[in-house]
């Protein structure tokens, strides 16, 4: 059975006055979390717009689980949970509350929605806090609190738009942590959106690339990342453990012609694939300083790599 | 052994039943009531929704317990001390005035401040179903001051045996009393939503509203009586307008203006559409996100 795309947009295009935030966009989202990747004023908020039907695209098509979001607004967004970018709780209603009612307007029956408002809040960690009324409580709560009401009426799909925003570096942590475990754990579609490559990459199976509102990329994250780099990752050590195999190894193989670079981490090396001699190059060199042969393979693409290689072809191409 | 057992509490997925955007409407229709309420919020919130009521209620209150010490006595003059039910909202009208820029600020300005509409227009509901149940839940809570009190005020003469004559006497006044009382409901909630529509601060609003009645009195006095305009011109007053639609509908005589009925209706339903249009208009061109 093929894979059943989630979110498929074809040619679509939206324009802001004279700003054209989104230009024949044609994509396919699958199942389990997917990174909605590019810079501010990429066109992610305007894309996330028209997935949830607010606004109609001037070109192409969007579907959403196989229907029209903007002819079948309400239908469509009861499948959705959504947590924006900004701000959006009222400061003097607690957060059971909030989520409660957002369950509501989604379709649960009261009951259930009070029910599912705490559970949600039990499982962003939220739980003992759940009574507070969200003015009082810290910017990373207050993203979990969104992030709760997105998901508390068990959506089909659930669109974070920047949900790290404004967090400190164990907040973060934590809410990609809650996002990993939401989208594997719990099995809920996710669409994160964001302009963190790094957070992309650690949480998303897939991803789309955003830039100036053309899609430059899509697709299953291993398979962007599959593509083989025309380099060689070499990773080697010391017979005694000392440090710093990895210079001796790179400044070896510049002496002898062949590009190569640390790669940041001590005793991995980066070497140019210029033909299949380097491989014997490398393994003599690694003799001549007998070091020890730890790795030899070829570097596959990052996301960096495919995102860079994307969105900047100029300074790419030969 | 012990039947004691450990429940798995956490998430999991759901699949009872989804209701529609009806559902919806109503959700946000009850909420708003809670908010405008100052339910599940601190006490402050309650203060001024209670003592509003209350100041509506209290008059009609008084008259029926009037009536009730003094109801051995002559009966005329017992019915000469209870005033007649389209009189009664001079006894209330300040906290009608008081309560119409209180409501609808409350229950649209924070939800653009706070940016809690785009939560909504993310669910099944639309900008107009979101306004309808925003409306709904207005129109019932101003319906609670100017229906309730005069409606409480019938049924305990009336249960004295003070009220109407007959059956259908009792039938025709309960069908004045809720018709003038929902008619006022609405004028007043059209013209407060379409004025809160405008900003998304609740003070502003409320002076905006209180201004806006007092604003149209002055207007309308200074053109009939200051300008010798004709009686219509009145009709400018949203004191006035809404209160001349009410006396028709009681059949009680008006000795200070001569408008035809017709005029009097279309003045009430332009206000009205005027209230309703500004607040459509708004929210269709209101930016959530982009």
């Amino acid at each position: 059975m093929p894979p059943v795309a989630v979110v498929r947009a074809e040619a679509a295009s939206k324009r802001w006055g004279s700003t054209l935030a989104l230009d024949g966009a044609s994509f396919e989202i699958g199942k389990g979390i997917t990174g909605l990747l590019g810079a501010n004023g990429a066109g992610k908020t305007t894309l996330l717009g028209l997935v949830l039907g607010m606004h109609r695209p001037d070109g192409g098509k969007i579907e959403v689980l196989g229907q029209d979001p903007w002819t079948f607004g309400p239908q469509v967004r009861a499948a959705i949970g959504y947590s924006p970018e900004h701000d959006c709780l009222p400061p003097d209603v607690s957060a059971h509350d909030v989520v409660r009612h957002v369950a509501e307007i989604h379709g649960l029956p009261a009951r259930e929605a009070q029910t599912r408002a705490s559970d949600a809040l039990y499982e962003v960690g939220l739980g003992e806090e759940r009574m507070r009324p969200t003015g009082t409580m810290s910017t990373g709560q207050r993203q979990r609190v969104k992030l709760a009401s997105a998901i508390a009426h068990d959506p089909a799909i659930v669109l974070l738009d920047e949900p790290t925003n404004g967090l400190d570096p164990v907040q973060r942590e934590h809410m990609l942590h809650l996002i990993r475990h939401i989208g594997h754990d719990l099995g809920l579609d996710i669409v994160l959106s964001s302009h963190l490559l790094d957070e992309v990459e650690r949480v998303s199976d897939g991803v789309v690339i955003l830039d100036a509102g053309h899609v430059v990329r899509s697709g299953r994250l291993d398979e962007l990342r599959a593509t083989d780099t025309a380099e060689l990752l070499v990773e080697v050590d010391r017979p005694g453990g000392e440090p710093g195999a990895g210079e001796q190894l790179a400044g070896a193989l510049v002496a002898a012609g062949v590009a190569a670079r640390p790669a940041g981490v001590d005793g991995r090396v980066v070497v140019a694939l210029e033909g299949d001699v380097v491989y014997d190059l490398v393994r003599d060199t690694v003799d001549d300083l007998s070091l020890v042969l730890r790795r030899l393979e070829r570097r596959r693409a990052s996301l960096e790599d495919v995102y860079l290689s994307s969105s900047a072809p100029a300074e790419w191409s030969p | 052994m012990s039947d004691a057992r450990i429940l798995d509490t956490g998430y999991r997925r759901y699949t009872g039943p989804r209701l529609g955007p009806r559902h919806a409407v109503r959700s946000v229709v009850a909420s708003t009531l809670r908010r405008i309420l100052g339910l599940r919020r601190p006490a402050r919130n309650k203060i001024l929704p209670v003592l509003t009521i209350v100041f509506s209620y209290v008059p009609s209150i008084v008259f029926v317990g009037v009536v009730a010490l003094l109801s051995r006595f002559d009966s005329q003059e017992v019915e000469s001390l209870v005033p007649k039910y389209e009189d009664y909202y001079g006894f209330i009208i300040s906290a009608i005035v008081l309560f119409v820029t209180f409501v609808a600020p409350e229950a649209l300005c924070p939800d653009r401040r706070y940016r809690v509409l785009s939560l909504y227009l993310a669910s099944p509901l639309t900008r107009m179903t979101y306004l309808l149940g925003k409306a709904t839940a207005i129109f019932a809570v101003i319906a609670m001051v100017t229906v309730g009190p005069v409606l409480l005020l019938l049924l305990g003469l009336s249960l004295q045996g003070f009220g109407p004559d007959g059956f259908l006497g009792f039938m025709g006044t309960l069908g004045r009393v809720v018709g003038a009382g929902l008619m006022l409901a609405a004028f007043y909630t059209a013209l407060t939503v379409g004025v809160a529509s405008l900003t998304d601060r609740r003070a502003i609003a409320a002076a905006a509203t209180l201004l806006l009645l007092i604003g149209s009195n002055i207007v309308a006095n200074t053109l009939h009586f200051g300008l010798d305009a004709p009686d219509e011109w009145m009709l400018l007053s949203l004191t006035l307008a809404p209160f001349q639609l009410l006396r028709r509908i009681y059949g009680a005589p008006d000795f200070e203006f001569s408008m035809a009925t017709s005029t009097v209706i279309l003045a009430n339903v332009a206000w009205i559409a005027f209230g309703a249009a500004i607040a459509v208009v708004r929210y269709r061109r209101l930016q959530v996100t982009r």
